[in-house]
């Protein structure tokens, strides 16, 4: 068994693997008489709980997995490529797309580095209103992760009112931009238009619904004792394991690790005008990393009210020719996305196009501890695992 | 006291959201029979405002996906003052957005120098046969009667219009 020689995983004293070496040990015996057969389990393409078209290939010994592997690319479509044959404006439209849950959060890095290759930089009403759609999006983003985490493990409930109270953010996001899930609101530049009168006070009172909405979130699922002893403990991840595999965002910071790009690097959003927490939890299990994204909706809240109270007045757009051609250079601009790290690397030799773009998602990084993370789980934990990683299978695949 | 148990709690938001469900209602509405109104900027269908079309074929050129069908004929229109020159304007023939290609990305509309072309937030026009998505001109110019004025703007935007 490979588990046994692997260095790793003996010094962690991680929970899940050492109760498979003990159950190991304590089936050597019975095995000899009852020779168990290894069966390969297919879990997808097409599953309830994969929320779109993950495969993930698992080798089992009974209920335990030996061996697992997450089988990607059924819905690639070619973003960096298409991209290339796009002129800047309409690339925005493309990468809506990638992440389409909070597909606002997915223009944004995008526009930034091409704005960084011509050195314009948005007024910055166009900023501040475009952080606000950022966390918007990602409330929208998470709220339907701590909704459907239930369905998961068997709740039902948490679903429809993580339905309900993100039908508010998506109908905040339709009326300021035209479109619920692909706004294509950022411009090379700014904003394509201005807040709507009366966006300001919706947005208030829609906050404070989403506030109630975590607290509910908590008391029916998070104080659930059913839904702690699935979670707690489970799908361990250590702090240098997270390290090593590239993991970012909500993953990262359940493992300990204090990483936030909103805070941690300067770029032009207005994250640096208002006060927010980045919370981290030391155990790195299902649980913590659940808990880390409900704290995370919370202080995205907090973002957005205090935002609100202080958009600058003035212009929404710099001065841009109307034929957009970017100089010659390359940028990397990568922001804070509800999943995680999202980077755009752009390459632009002076076209009406990019020349190259390298697509950096969260969701592609994070799955790739899925090998490590299930050996040794139970089958039923395999989806609480999966569930609490969060992955979006068109950020996996783009 | 010994603790409540946590899914008791959960029994209580669950109790506690169907009271109100009663009291105030559902969130959901019955679709066919009653409507939500979108928002006046929803993108919902593009309408032509036909006699501002120039033909200039910059919406076609700027489609992502290339779904803007486009032509047109020159003619000779009557001259603007008396003793001028007649003028050429250009005719369109025909002007088809092919719906079931559309992304709604807004892009033809924002490039039309022209103001030919609006969004409408109307979103009831799905066909069982995906050829009868293609709008033609006629189709197009139908749309014009449900475009909306555009809404006022937020306390402290720039009052320019861009």
């Amino acid at each position: 068994m490979t588990i046994l020689n692997d260095p790793v995983s003996a010094k962690l004293g991680n929970r899940q693997q050492l109760s498979y070496i003990a159950s190991q040990a304590a089936d050597a015996r019975l095995n000899v008489e009852l020779e168990t057969e290894g069966m390969t389990l297919n879990i997808g393409p097409q599953h309830p709980a994969t929320h779109g078209t993950l495969r993930i290939i698992a080798r089992l010994d009974g209920e335990q997995v030996v061996w697992a592997e997450p089988s990607c690319g059924y819905m690639h479509r070619g973003y960096e490529k298409l991209t290339e044959v796009r002129t800047f404006p309409q690339v925005t439209s493309l990468i809506n797309r990638i992440d389409w849950l909070g597909s606002f959060a997915n223009e944004v890095p995008f526009i930034l580095a091409a704005e960084k290759l011509m050195n314009v930089e948005a007024p910055p009403r166009a900023q501040w209103i475009r952080t606000i759609l950022f966390e918007l999006s990602r409330i929208a983003n998470v709220s339907l992760f701590l909704g459907d985490l239930g369905v998961q493990m068997g709740a039902i409930t948490p679903v429809f009112l993580a339905f309900r109270d993100r039908e508010y953010v998506l109908n905040l996001i339709e009326s300021a931009t035209g479109g619920r899930f692909h706004p294509n609101f950022d411009r090379i530049g700014g904003l394509k238009d201005d807040l709507p009168a009366g966006w300001i006070d919706e947005t208030k009172v829609v906050m404070k619904k989403l506030r109630n909405f975590c607290d509910e979130i908590e008391t029916l699922l998070f104080g659930n004792e059913i839904f702690q002893s699935r979670t707690r403990g489970i799908g361990v991840i250590p702090r240098d394991v997270a390290l090593q595999y590239g993991l970012s965002g909500a993953n990262l910071r359940a493992s300990g690790v204090d990483w936030d790009l909103r805070r941690d690097q300067t770029i032009p959003l207005a994250y640096d005008k208002v006060d927010f927490k980045v919370w981290t939890h030391p155990d790195g299990d299902s649980f913590a990393r659940c808990w880390i994204r409900l704290q995370e909706t919370r202080e995205a809240t907090k973002i957005v009210d205090q935002l609100l109270d202080g958009i600058p007045s003035g212009p929404v757009m710099a001065k841009v020719p109307k034929i957009i051609k970017v100089p010659e250079g390359e940028a990397w601009v990568s922001t804070e996305n509800p999943l995680g790290e999202m980077g755009y690397y752009v390459v632009s030799r002076g076209d009406l196009g990019p020349f190259r773009v390298k697509i950096r998602s969260a969701s592609f990084n994070n799955i790739s501890i899925t090998p490590w993370l299930l050996r040794g789980v139970y089958v039923p934990d395999i989806i609480t695992i999966l569930a609490s990683l969060y992955f979006i299978l068109g950020d996996i695949d783009r | 006291m010994a603790q409540v148990p946590g899914f008791i709690k959960g029994l209580g938001i669950t109790f506690g959201t169907m009271m109100r469900t009663f009291k105030n209602g559902s969130n959901t509405v019955q679709y066919p029979h009653e409507k939500e109104a979108p928002p006046i900027r929803a993108r919902g269908v593009i309408a032509l405002h036909q006699d501002n079309c120039t033909s200039c074929m910059l919406c076609s050129r700027s489609c992502p996906d290339w779904c803007i069908y486009i032509e047109a004929h020159k003619e000779l229109a009557p001259p603007r003052r008396e003793g001028g020159k007649p003028r050429q304007v250009n005719l369109l023939d025909r002007f088809d957005i092919d719906y079931a290609l559309c992304m709604y990305c807004g892009i033809c509309v924002e490039v039309c120098p022209f103001d030919a072309l609006f969004w409408s937030p109307e979103y009831e026009y799905s066909e069982p046969n995906i050829t009868d998505m293609l709008h033609d001109k006629t189709k197009l110019s139908e749309w014009m009667e449900t475009v909306p004025e555009a809404p006022a703007l937020e306390v402290g935007a720039d009052k320019k219009k861009k």
